[in-house]
Order: structure tokens, then C-alpha cells, then sequence
């Protein structure tokens, strides 16, 4: 039963790798994402200059788990898209926004996203669509639910990045980017406008870098791999969930336009369409680097393992059901 | 010297990275490359960030000056480090800009499934209005000229009987690349992008008829034929039954988006 389906892929790995395509994929996905890496960093400028310290987190219940379950409802109500929503976070944190419930927020804007919700019912108009999207929303809140409350456990120096930290531990309104230290010239003192430029700056080209790398990974698998190898294994049981998981961390696609691609790969069965639906959003080779932005490496490769294993048991226990 | 010339470097590299990026997207955008590269919902974005990050460039020189940095030259905040990190921010991007070609190759589409499916797409249950009317209008211009098609308005039509009816028989004219492979019917295909040509899908249709010669897959060519929906197991897969093939000329659009 679980190896049902499951043929050993006489496809080759790839076909071969086109550098000019791995090129033109990875100019594609940085014009897509840097705008909207800007707006963040704008947005995150504003948030510095107008936004009191400590006002969000006086807003937000004073119970961690509560805090997440808020976060989780920001998510639907003031979603994000995966690069726009870096320098927020961070700033957010740096405002004295307690990091677990920033995070839950940064991985609940894609994933609940309405507009997600929606591509999903347009791409499975065909195909059931409101069990798709009842599936996908309510699969990916119950692994928010579980990564919220493991991030509630957590310390913030065993999350943070010593800059993202540092900040949020002195003044929230200080800023430390590694290296890029802005000096005004003298005389040019323009209070708001510099601080906001120097933290639009800041977050835009701290982030940046993260940002190319991801799409490197990103362009190298979405040109270079053979997607017509997860096919034999897409309708089984146990290996079709991984093989949805596997697929959205290879092709890092934006949350409110996966659902158009998987829709149309026939050979996946619901379980393993769900599982990439899930999976995608929360993290892949593209926000594993963004994340590395503001977060420390171990926390991300945790949270990497917790919201994979999250996605591909609910997923399997989905495809057990008689 | 040289730590008065590093420390230059140092101030002017973010102004060089973010103008470079700037003028990259203000390029792309004026140069009409932006077509080749994002679904059209998104190309405005592209130049109001390019707009915005040439006045933050500007903005930068005006009110900062150089610093000093104190850290050592290799330590994570140091000069040397910053200064490989503003390469990476600069180089790719720059160089991405001059080698992308203008559409993907075959070995792309070979990994995206081209070959295995007939439309490799989610198809519309009925054609759009805006599409449905040009249609109309075509079919009432003149009945014996070709109705104008995407590859993509075939596939919709082989899921929308009533519209379907319309088309049977009907001369078609449609562009695209012409995919050939051994033991498997020539195709006409185009790619479909939903945010950028990073997710860009193969959608095809196969052709019928005298196909002579060797086509490139990165060449566009013109099929005029007629329309076919034949069925297979209950399943309706268009075809167009070649009446000629001639290359062409890019059209405006090189990608579809739905």
C-alpha cells in the first residue's frame, strides 16, 4: 500500500542545466522580489520613525500563546509577501515586538494569506476547489499552531542574529547593519528623514543579499531539475507527501501563485498537492536564505525540520484516511 | 593611501549597488526586456523600485559621508567583507541582465514535462469575455480568415463544449515554438507565467500534417490550420491540422499569463 505506485524513475535527474535559463530564471526572480523587498524596507522605515516602542506590544496579549494566535489572525488580516516581509519583522522586533510572535506573523502573512486562498480556488475550480482551500488553510494553521507554540519556547538570543538582538535589546530604535555605518554630514541634520532613509537603506540592503543567494538556489532547481522524476512517486501514499514537500523547496514559487502550478501536475495525488500547498509558504531554498537575514542559522535549519515534519505528517495521516 | 581609497570605496559602494540596481530595472522596464521576464501585473512595481532606489542613491551621498571603521578588514562589519558583499550585490544582477536570453530553451522545457503532457496547464472552463469578443468579432470580420488563437484559448475550448462547437472546422492562426521528438506528434507550445518566467509552464497543442524541415525551439513560427478537438477515452485534446508554417517574428507578449 505505502509503496503503491512507487517505480523507480527511469527519468534522469535533469536534463542538463542551461546556464542562460538559470540565468534569465534568476533576473526574473530578483526584479519580482526586490520591489517588494523595497516596500518592506520602506514600510519598515516608517514603522521606525512613527511607530512609539513599545506600542504593538502593549496592544498584544500579555500570554505568549495568546500573542500567537494574534499573530496568526495579523497574518490573514495585513498579509505580506515572503520578501517584503523581512524588514518588518525585524523592525517589529526591534520595536519590542516579542520575536515569537513576530515570527509567527512573518510565517502567517504567506501562508494564510486571502489572495492564496484564492489563487488556490481558481487553480482547482475543476478539481474540488473548496476541499482544496479548506485543506490548505486548515493544514497550514495547524502547523502555525504547532511552530508558534515551539517558538514560544524559545530564547531570543537562540533565534536572533546578534544585529537583529543588539537592537532590540538597547534601543529598539538603533539599527546596527554588519558594516554599513551612516555618518550625516555635518550640518545635515534632518532628523526623521534621515533616520528613515538610513533605515530603509539598512534593511533593504542587509536583506538584499539574502535575497540574490535564494534566488540562485531557486533559479539553479526550477531550471536544472526534472519534475517529471517526483511523478512516479506522486500518487503513493508515503512517498507522494514528500515528493509535494520536496517539489516546493525546489521551485519557490510565491504563495499566491503555487497553487496555479501544482494544479495542473497530474500525476500528484490531493495529499501530495496539499503538502507543497503547506509546505511552500512556511519555507524553501528562497526564504531559507531570507530568513538567514534576521535569523541565526541553527534556529532556521529547526524550523526548517519542524514545519516540514509538521506538513508531511498531517499530510500522511490525510492520505492514511480510509 | 590605500585605507583613505578602501575607505572611499566603502562610502560610495551602497550609492553604486542601489543606483546599479536602479538603472538595471529602469533598463529593463524602457528597453521592453520586462515582457520577457514578469507576469505584466508586475512590471510597474519594477519601475517605480527603480525610480525609488535612484532618489535613495542620490539621497545617500546628500546626507552621509564617509566613516570610520574601526573593525578589522575581514571581521564580519570589516571593509574587505563589506566590499565582497556589495560585489555580490552588484554582479549577478548586472551580469544576469546582459546574458538572459529572451526565452528558455528546450533543456528547460524538457524538466518542466513539455514533452509529456498535452497542456500542462489548468484550463479556464470558458474563454474570457475580452477573448470570447475578439473571437466573435473575428468570426463575423470575414468567415474564411483564420480566427486568430493562443495555444492556450484551444485548450479552454476543448473543456467548454458550447464554445467548442463554434470552432470545429474553423481555420486557426496561432505562434509559437514547434517542438519535435522522436515517436511523439510535433507540437506547437507556448510558455505560461503567473508571477515571472521563473515559474513559466510549457502549454501545448499538437499539430497535424506535413511538417518538413527542422525547427529551432527558439525560433516563433505562424500555424495556420484548422481546429480539431477529436476525443480519447471521453478526454478532448485540441489539435490544429497544418494548413502552413512560416517563421515569424516575436509577438508582444512572448509569455501568456492567465
Amino acid at each position: 500500500m505505502f509503496f503503491a505506485a512507487f517505480d523507480l524513475p527511469t527519468a534522469p535527474a535533469s536534463s542538463g542545466i542551461s546556464w542562460p535559463d538559470l540565468a534569465l530564471s534568476f533576473f526574473a526572480i530578483v526584479l519580482e522580489g526586490a520591489p517588494f523587498l523595497l516596500l518592506g524596507a520602506i514600510i519598515s522605515g516608517l514603522i521606525d520613525v512613527f511607530l512609539p516602542a513599545g506600542l504593538v506590544k502593549d496592544m498584544l496579549p500579555r500570554s505568549k500563546t495568546q500573542g500567537v494566535f494574534a499573530a496568526m489572525g495579523a497574518g490573514v488580516i495585513f498579509p505580506l509577501c515572503e520578501c517584503g516581509a523581512m524588514p518588518i519583522v525585524q523592525r517589529l522586533i526591534r520595536k519590542g515586538v516579542p520575536p515569537a510572535v513576530a515570527s509567527t506573523y512573518m510565517l502567517a502573512a504567506p501562508a494564510l494569506n486571502p489572495l492564496a486562498m484564492f489563487g488556490t480556488w481558481l487553480a482547482f475550480r475543476n478539481q474540488d476547489p473548496w476541499l482544496m482551500v479548506v485543506l490548505r488553510f486548515g493544514f497550514s494553521v495547524a502547523v502555525l499552531i504547532f511552530l508558534g507554540l515551539w517558538l514560544t519556547g524559545l530564547r531570543p538570543e537562540n533565534m536572533l542574529r546578534a544585529e537583529t538582538l543588539l537592537g532590540s535589546r538597547q534601543k529598539p530604535e538603533l539599527s546596527p547593519n554588519p558594516g554599513l555605518v551612516l555618518a550625516a554630514r555635518p550640518g545635515m541634520s534632518l532628523g526623521g528623514l534621515q533616520q528613515f532613509t538610513g533605515a530603509v537603506i539598512r534593511d533593504f540592503t542587509g536583506v538584499l543579499l539574502f535575497l540574490v543567494i535564494g534566488a540562485a538556489a531557486a533559479a539553479l532547481f526550477s531550471t536544472g531539475f526534472n519534475r517529471s522524476l517526483l511523478a512516479p512517486i506522486g500518487q503513493s501514499v508515503f512517498f507522494g507527501p514528500l515528493a509535494g514537500i520536496l517539489l516546493a523547496q525546489l521551485l519557490c514559487l510565491c504563495s499566491t501563485t503555487d497553487a496555479f502550478i501544482i494544479a495542473a501536475f497530474a500525476p500528484f495525488s490531493v495529499p501530495a498537492k496539499i503538502a507543497f500547498l503547506v509546505a511552500g509558504p512556511l519555507i524553501d531554498l528562497k526564504l531559507y536564505w531570507l530568513y538567514r537575514s534576521t535569523f541565526q542559522p541553527k534556529f532556521v535549519h529547526g524550523l526548517w525540520l519542524r514545519a516540514l515534519a509538521a506538513t508531511f505528517i498531517l499530510t500522511l495521516f490525510y492520505s492514511l484516511k480510509p | 593611501m590605500t585605507s583613505r581609497f578602501i575607505r572611499q570605496l566603502s562610502f560610495f559602494a551602497p550609492a553604486a549597488v542601489m543606483s546599479a540596481w536602479g538603472t538595471v530595472m529602469l533598463h529593463t522596464f524602457a528597453a521592453g526586456r520586462i515582457q520577457e521576464l514578469l507576469n505584466p501585473m508586475f512590471r510597474s512595481y519594477v519601475f517605480i523600485a527603480g525610480v525609488i532606489l535612484l532618489v535613495l542613491s542620490a539621497i545617500y551621498l546628500f546626507l552621509y559621508e564617509p566613516a570610520a571603521n574601526p573593525a578589522p578588514a575581514l571581521a564580519p562589519t570589516g571593509r574587505l567583507r563589506q566590499l565582497l558583499r556589495w560585489t555580490v550585490l552588484l554582479l549577478p544582477v548586472v551580469a544576469a541582465s546582459v546574458l538572459a536570453p529572451s526565452t528558455l530553451s528546450a533543456t528547460t522545457m524538457s524538466n518542466r514535462s513539455a514533452m509529456n503532457s498535452t497542456t500542462g496547464v489548468a484550463a479556464m472552463p470558458t474563454m474570457g469575455n475580452a477573448t470570447a469578443a475578439d473571437v466573435k468579432q473575428a468570426l463575423a470580420a470575414d468567415p474564411n480568415q483564420p480566427v486568430p488563437v493562443e495555444v492556450t484559448d484551444l485548450i479552454t475550448l476543448a473543456r467548454s463544449p458550447d464554445q467548442m462547437k463554434t470552432f470545429v472546422g474553423r481555420k486557426v492562426r496561432t505562434v509559437g515554438f514547434i517542438i519535435t521528438a522522436p515517436n511523439a506528434a510535433p507540437k506547437v507550445l507556448r510558455w505560461m507565467m503567473w508571477c515571472c518566467a521563473a515559474d513559466a509552464q510549457p502549454v501545448s497543442v499538437e499539430l497535424k500534417g506535413p511538417l518538413t524541415g527542422t525547427y529551432k525551439d527558439s525560433e516563433w513560427y505562424e500555424i495556420v490550420g484548422t481546429a480539431e478537438f477529436p476525443s480519447t477515452l471521453g478526454q478532448v485534446s485540441p489539435r490544429i491540422d497544418i494548413d502552413s508554417v512560416k517563421p515569424t517574428t516575436e509577438p508582444d507578449e512572448p509569455y501568456l499569463s492567465p
